[in-house]
């Protein structure tokens, strides 16, 4: 069983400490010899942090100082790639993240553009590959910093969706069909050393400010929790079964810090018709899946 | 067609199957009066939908479709900067036109397209459809009197503009999200950001309330999104018969609003746009299920279904290339008057 923390924050107040009390109450170990840190933040379309689809550039600030304080002179790299309706050229300006990178001295590394060696991977008994960009293949710390947010195809994006946007191939749309088999091979082949959930501001019937920042070394339980914070079942999530099944983590979890309940009480979870199309939208996923053999 | 001439059924030309083409192309379908007998449009996926809805003639460039002798009008929804060049061409083949908002990209673009379509005895309409809406009644209040006079007016346009992804729509066969054109990057290509490209519908709409005049013009441009053109614009406009208005304006909103609020001595009117929830299942079968009905009540129909009235029955068009042009001397100086 895995250990989540669940912390408290406000947006005006420190993140930074914030962020680093919730690191500490899983008792994540820095090794002295970390000097490459990645940071995969979610960068959804160009859609404002304020809405609650995509990381904050405040929250990533508030993670490099805390990186700063703990790691002697870290080389930081936040990365993202481009997609199909999305190129990290215009996002990393829109969603503050040049900005970002210039007051921090930090580069953006858009995945796409970067080197990369092709991985084969197998998942649910299919063979994959994929290319792994050098910057995450080099990478002394990887952290996932993923949003907590509902999905049509998958039902929910945490820290496990979150790792689908380091598939350099631009062109994501076409693993549409298969997209839980695929989010559980690039998982494995990129498997974050810490998830951070920035969960300050949630989108999910509408915006609102959670204050949640969540942290764990296991994406599977991440991801547990979220569903529950959401109001999903992750037992009925393929993608969560499928990474468990293939040993990425555990779905039973043990939190510390907050109780999950203030959170899951307060998340503006979906209504029901929205509920109704989800379903309707994942029947349709699962029906062109078997169509297609 | 020559001017003057009565016709049974217009041939219209669509150059442009983008966003606002398509919503033209569809309404061309329920037209009683037109018909669509060519498409212009760089994408193949395009001219394969006009082709397969049953259109005689697509082309890979505008130039050819201008060419066609059996078409009268074209309907240019076409990028900004393309605008000037297409429409001085529509008007040197003679073709009656309605050309999508804004004018053109600068008032000196707008200026070439309105000398061309005067010497050419062209009717040419500038698509502003916010004209053909609910907002029309404002301009009655205002004529009526019973506002008395508007002292101060409130003119919200604000969305999320073209930078956030689209959804396929039902001509896509596909749920994929659509990149946003690159062309909209580009401050050069565009002529300005959200003042030019919804601000204009707003500036119209009040230059048509209000009259032509304006004494001050300032603005507040902001750039939310880091980019190089305007992505929040509050313009303050004052126009001489003594209304001072506010065009509030943004490409930052996930949910759309557009509203009009006239202050008047008399009385005070609010008047919104109630923007359907696009993806509710629920709303997409009934516009199925509707779809004539509902497609003749929008304001894009109703706008288009004018234009070709206007040239059944040889009237000038409303609200004219002049009136883009006016539109654009009043942005000009809003760009050039920013705080």
């Amino acid at each position: 069983m895995s250990l989540i923390s669940l912390v408290r924050t406000n947006r005006s107040s420190n993140l930074k400490n914030h962020i680093e009390k919730s690191v500490d109450l899983i008792n994540f170990h820095f090794n002295s010899n970390i000097h490459k840190v990645v940071i995969k933040a979610n960068m959804c379309y160009y859609w404002d942090y304020s809405i609650g689809e995509t990381t904050s550039p405040l929250f990533v600030s508030g993670l490099i100082d805390f990186l700063r304080e703990r790691l002697s002179s870290p080389e930081v790299y936040i990365v993202e790639s481009d997609a199909s309706a999305m190129k990290c050229k215009h996002a990393f300006r829109m969603l503050g993240y040049e900005k970002l990178a210039n007051k921090k001295g930090v580069n953006l590394i858009n995945l796409s553009k970067d080197e990369n060696k092709e991985i084969k991977v197998t998942t649910a008994n299919k063979s994959y590959k994929f290319l792994i960009p050098a910057t995450i293949k080099n990478a002394d710390l990887f952290i996932n910093v993923p949003k907590i947010k509902y999905m049509a195809g998958t039902l929910i994006s945490c820290a496990l969706k979150n790792i689908y946007g380091c598939n350099p191939y631009p062109q994501k749309f076409k693993y549409h069909s298969k997209l839980d088999e695929v989010i559980v091979a690039l998982n494995k082949i990129m498997k974050p050393d810490l998830c951070l959930v920035d969960g300050v501001i949630v989108r999910g019937q509408h915006t609102k400010k959670l204050g949640l920042i969540m942290a764990s070394e296991d994406s599977v339980s991440t991801d547990s929790a979220a569903a529950k914070i959401i109001g999903l079942n992750p037992k009925k999530i393929r993608h969560i079964v499928l990474a468990e099944k293939e040993g990425l983590g555990r779905i039973r979890y043990k939190t510390i810090g907050e109780n999950i309940e203030y959170f899951a009480q307060r998340f503006p979870r979906k209504d029901q018709i929205e509920k109704i199309e989800h379903a309707i939208i994942k029947l349709g996923v699962s029906v062109l899946r078997k169509a297609r053999g | 067609m020559k001017n003057g001439a009565k016709i049974k059924m217009i041939n219209i030309g669509l150059i442009g199957m983008g966003a606002i083409g398509k919503i033209h192309f569809d309404n061309i379908m329920h037209l009683q009066k037109a018909r669509l007998v060519a498409v212009a449009d760089l994408s193949k996926k395009s001219r394969s939908l006009a082709k397969a809805a049953g259109v005689r003639e697509v082309y890979d460039n505008y130039e050819k479709l201008l060419q066609n002798p059996a078409i009268d009008c074209v309907i240019i929804s076409v990028p900004n900067f393309l605008h000037a060049d297409c429409a001085i061409k529509a008007a040197e083949y003679g073709k009656h036109m309605l050309i999508e908002k804004p004018l053109a990209r600068n008032v000196e673009e707008g200026k070439q397209i309105v000398s061309k379509v005067k010497k050419n005895g062209i009717k040419a309409m500038i698509g502003y459809p916010l004209r053909f809406s609910q907002f029309a009644k404002l301009k009655k209040e205002i004529n009526s009197g019973c506002l008395g006079d508007v002292v101060s007016c409130l003119a919200t346009h604000a969305s999320y503009g073209p930078l956030y992804h689209r959804i396929a729509n039902s001509h896509e066969q596909t749920s994929v999200p659509l990149p946003v054109p690159s062309w909209w990057f580009e401050p050069k290509l565009t002529g300005g950001g959200a003042l030019i490209d919804l601000g204009s519908h707003m500036i119209n709409l009040l230059r048509w309330f209000f009259g032509d005049d304006v004494s001050i013009v300032k603005t507040v441009l902001g750039h939310r999104f880091n980019m190089p053109f305007e992505d929040v614009a509050l313009c303050f406009i004052k126009f001489k018969q003594g209304t001072f208005a506010i065009v509030n304006t943004g490409w930052y909103s996930l949910k759309p609003v557009t509203k009009v609020e006239l202050f008047g001595v008399a009385n005070t009117v609010s008047m919104s746009i109630d923007y359907k929830k696009k993806f509710s299942v629920l709303t997409s079968l009934r516009e199925r299920m509707l779809g004539k009905i509902l497609a003749q009540e929008s304001p894009y129909y109703k706008e288009l279904n004018y234009f070709i009235d206007c040239l059944i029955s040889d009237r000038m068009p409303s609200p004219s290339v002049e009136e883009g042009l006016k539109d654009l001397e009043i942005i000009s100086l809003a760009y050039n008057n920013a705080i």
